[in-house]
């Protein structure tokens, strides 16, 4: 690594219509450096990428490539400027074959056509460079993940790339085809490439960078070495601490006697999370802390029908059940409140009241449809009870506020009297009175004997409302803490050091 | 690295490319189709060059020329409806021209091709631009151009030119030494027409344009994944509005050999015949889905389609309907294999 500056973005803005999604961020990256870009998801790391590649165009600040400034108008500008992308999903087409995916649209040519020999000539010599006999003739879809991934990176490489972003290019890759990846990218660095590298691996950040600049709400918290920050101190960073509300919270009152309402016995899905077990007692407030990309939402999807499991299995007040899809989860009274609930909650142009009487009417089943006057009084009942603010119940959800919109979907599945509830990041990007009155109307929910599931990114609230907490780590289950006695440097330590810190807290 | 080299080096390794599997299994079922009807009519000719030539090819050039576009259509992952109004259109502008304005054949050719490459170029950018559906895209060409067909006549027009007649006579017949040593026309006698050159000659451009140019290979990267394709910089807008106007273009010369075949123009000519087209290419193994297709598969497409024709006329006793029973039956069987194959290659990918 040398200490020459090849690009420099500075005081970098984003503007979208509603939010502001850079803030004056600096960047900085040397010729021939692994440069980690950290941040959880939402903190601008994707934008600031995309203002670099020109997805999208910054709304103030500059950029400068090799002492020139420039603005990037398209990925394929970008690309002629010796910027090079490779996405987490892998950007080739699977029909043609690796050495097509590496050359198509630059193609040698020989009095007009298209020169193949060369083209598979030359696809030879950059897969010997990656360490790979493969033959290049063949389709790409013939390849795994690891191979394409491969082939993309030698696309972008080819190209004359001066600088080279990896986005998440790990999250599909086993240890030994990261093993690879990583000697390519010595190679690349040796090279003089300048490589920005973005994953939520920590692990692999300390491996392989150099240097890593920290993001959080689109603002930058800093550039460090790698050296200067330990893990505990990096996720820490990431995570900031929140503004923290003294709510007087009581956790719900569970005994050694009280039965599991739910068990689950070395469930997993390949690939995703594996072999996971955990109990949740009635009554019980069960948190799932971890960063984001940990296997915390493909847990609870799991435990709800809608990722089905592949191994071990899962136990309902003693008895085995096998949820294809949610809806059986939703007949055995197990409910899910999905993490966005834009995309996967809230249906945006119905009411207030159909919304609510949704769930309802779903595990009734069609030919039982729910009277007008049943769906008002539901609709009434819960309104009161959550404290939702709206003029009446036929206001379309889509027009009330976040923290709103989170109570409604609260009350749906309230409403059909679960025996488990899973709520997944309830409380994300509501604001902080609304955050304490969500976590009162579940701790109240388990006083009525309800099993709540709880997932969240921040620790205090998990602490301040969890019986025991479940911490997961890069789709495994790395511990389980008592939420009355753990704190949140507890938590931090099992998240950044994993499996080791875990043995440390239970003994 | 020299050893893969060298492997790439066999002719054998090269031919067995997972990529080509649809080809084959198109040649594969021609020849056992082929090979039963030698085995069961040989004896009526069915095996002689005439039946080959003039049966199976010659009499569906025009289906031929107009799956050469179609079958880059597909690979692009789209659908072009239009083809067969287009062609019909062809038929309508040259009789219209040549018999009521006295104009010269290849002036309104030259009109058609104007309007079928000017509509294909509009209906790829409504497709590309508004996001509208290739499907109903060129369904609304297809009602307007059948549409303009009528306007122009609802009655069948003759045509009498020495243009289209020349054409339509030109024969080149085959020859061979006979065994009384004299060079003399092979009997049954067999020949080559101008629709059958035209036809071939498609093919030719096709695979070239396909194959060696970066136009063609784009029209398999925007088939293959569309998204990858512009992320890679490809030009993906281009590639497609050029793809539509190169079917139009081909709908029009099939158009034309339509009209030599019957000398006259009808508003109503080749209806569905869209769907005898997109047949000829599907079963020459061109995937629905994009990303795959070859004009070599498409010929043996043409061929394998009109072979069913070919057997139901030896055999003489049965109704013409049989056909497109054995042409459902044949392109049923043929999206059986497709899925099969994707199927089977997504399980090998994931060992």
């Amino acid at each position: 690594m040398s200490d020459e500056i090849i690009l420099e973005m500075k005081q970098i803005e984003m503007q979208f219509p509603a939010v502001k999604a850079l803030d004056k961020v600096d960047f900085t990256l040397r010729r021939g450096e692994v440069h980690s870009l950290l941040g959880e998801n939402g903190a601008g790391k994707s934008t600031l990428i995309k203002c670099l590649t020109g997805v999208n165009h910054k709304t103030g600040g500059q950029i400068i490539l090799e002492g020139q400034e420039i603005s990037p108008t398209n990925p394929q500008h970008a690309m002629e400027l010796g910027i090079s992308t490779v996405f987490q999903e892998i950007n080739l087409c699977p029909n043609l074959t690796v050495a097509e995916n590496i050359f198509i649209g630059r193609q040698p040519m020989k009095h007009g056509q298209i020169n193949w020999k060369e083209i598979n000539r030359r696809a030879d010599e950059l897969m010997a460079r990656f360490h790979l006999d493969i033959d290049v003739t063949r389709p790409l879809s013939m390849f795994s993940t690891a191979i394409q991934q491969m082939v993309s990176i030698a696309r972008a490489v080819d190209v004359q790339a001066k600088i080279l972003i990896l986005d998440e290019p790990t999250s599909s890759l086993d240890d030994n085809e990261v093993k690879l990846l990583f000697d390519v990218m010595r190679e690349l660095k040796a090279s003089g490439m300048g490589i920005i590298f973005i994953t939520h691996f920590l692990d692999q950040i300390y491996e392989i960078s150099d240097r890593m600049t920290i993001l959080r709400n689109g603002h930058l918290v800093g550039a460090y070495g790698i050296n200067e920050l330990t893990k505990v101190e990096l996720v820490t960073e990431m995570i900031g601490k929140d503004i923290d509300v003294i709510f007087n919270l009581k956790r719900a009152e569970v005994g050694e006697k009280d039965p599991n309402m739910l068990e689950a016995d070395h469930i997993g899905v390949p690939g995703k999370v594996e072999d996971i077990s955990l109990d949740i007692k009635k009554g019980e407030l069960l948190g799932f802390a971890g960063l984001l990309g940990s296997g915390r939402t493909e847990t609870a999807e799991m435990l709800f029908g809608a990722e089905k499991i592949s191994k071990g299995e899962i136990r309902l007040n003693g008895q085995k059940v096998n949820f294809r899809q949610p809806h059986d989860a939703i007949m055995k009274k197990v409910a899910f409140c999905p993490e966005d609930r834009k995309r996967d909650g809230i249906i945006g142009d119905l009411s207030i009241r159909e919304n609510i009487a949704l769930a309802v009417q779903a595990r009734r089943g069609f030919m039982r449809p729910m009277s007008r006057q049943e769906q008002d009084e539901l609709a009434d009942k819960y309104i009161k009870a959550l404290g939702i603010k709206t003029p009446s119940a036929e206001k379309k959800i889509a027009e009330l506020s976040g923290g709103n919109q989170q109570k409604v979907i609260l009350a749906r599945w309230m409403a059909t009297q679960p025996d488990v509830l899973i709520l997944d990041e309830p409380t994300r990007g509501i604001d902080v009175g609304a955050k304490a009155e969500i976590q009162r109307l579940m701790l109240e929910m388990c006083g009525d004997g309800v099993s709540v599931v709880f997932i969240s990114s921040e620790l205090d609230e998990i602490i301040r409302c969890s019986n025991r907490i479940v911490i997961m780590r890069d789709g495994k289950k790395v511990a389980e803490v008592d939420g009355a006695t753990c704190t949140q440097q507890d938590i931090l330590n099992i998240i950044a050091e994993g499996a080791k810190a875990a043995e440390e807290v239970e003994a | 690295m020299e050893n893969s080299n060298r492997k790439r080096q066999s002719l054998f390794t090269r031919l067995m490319n997972p990529k080509y599997v649809m080809v084959y299994a198109t040649i594969a079922i021609f020849l056992i189709i082929y090979i039963f009807g030698a085995i069961q009519y040989g004896d009526k000719g069915f095996t002689s060059l005439r039946t080959l030539v003039i049966s199976m090819f010659t009499e569906n050039a025009y289906y031929g020329i107009s799956a050469v576009g179609m079958t880059m259509v597909l690979i692009t992952g789209g659908i072009d409806l239009s083809v067969g109004a287009v062609s019909s259109l062809t038929g309508m502008i040259i009789a219209y021209g040549t018999a009521r304005l006295g104009i010269h054949p290849l002036v309104c050719l030259l009109f058609a091709f104007v309007i079928g490459i000017g509509l294909g170029a509009i209906m790829g950018a409504g497709i590309q631009f508004l996001n509208v559906p290739p499907f109903i895209m060129t369904l609304t060409g297809m009602f307007l151009t059948r549409g303009c067909c009528s306007l122009i006549s609802r009655e069948s027009i003759e045509i009498q030119s020495d243009l289209i007649d020349a054409l339509a006579n030109f024969k080149i017949y085959i020859m061979w030494w006979n065994s009384d040593g004299e060079w003399a026309k092979i009997k049954p006698v067999c020949y080559i027409n101008f629709n059958l050159i035209l036809f071939i000659i498609m093919i030719i451009v096709g695979t070239i344009l396909l194959q060696k140019t970066r136009f063609g290979r784009n029209v398999y990267a925007v088939g293959g994944n569309e998204q990858s394709a512009k992320l890679m910089g490809l030009p993906v807008a281009r590639t497609k509005i050029l793809v539509y106007a190169f079917n139009g273009f081909c709908s029009v010369l099939a158009g034309f050999a339509y009209t030599i075949y019957v000398k006259s123009g009808w508003n109503l000519a080749l209806s569905g015949g869209e769907l005898e087209v997109i047949t000829c290419a599907v079963i020459g193994g061109t995937l629905m889905t994009g990303g795959v297709g070859y004009m070599v598969g498409t010929l043996f497409g043409v061929l394998l389609k009109s072979a069913i024709p070919a057997l139901i006329t030896f055999n003489g006793n049965l109704l013409s309907w049989w056909g497109k029973i054995a042409t459902g039956a044949l392109l049923l069987l043929f999206i059986f294999i497709q899925r099969i194959v994707v199927l089977y290659s997504a399980r090998k990918k994931q060992k």
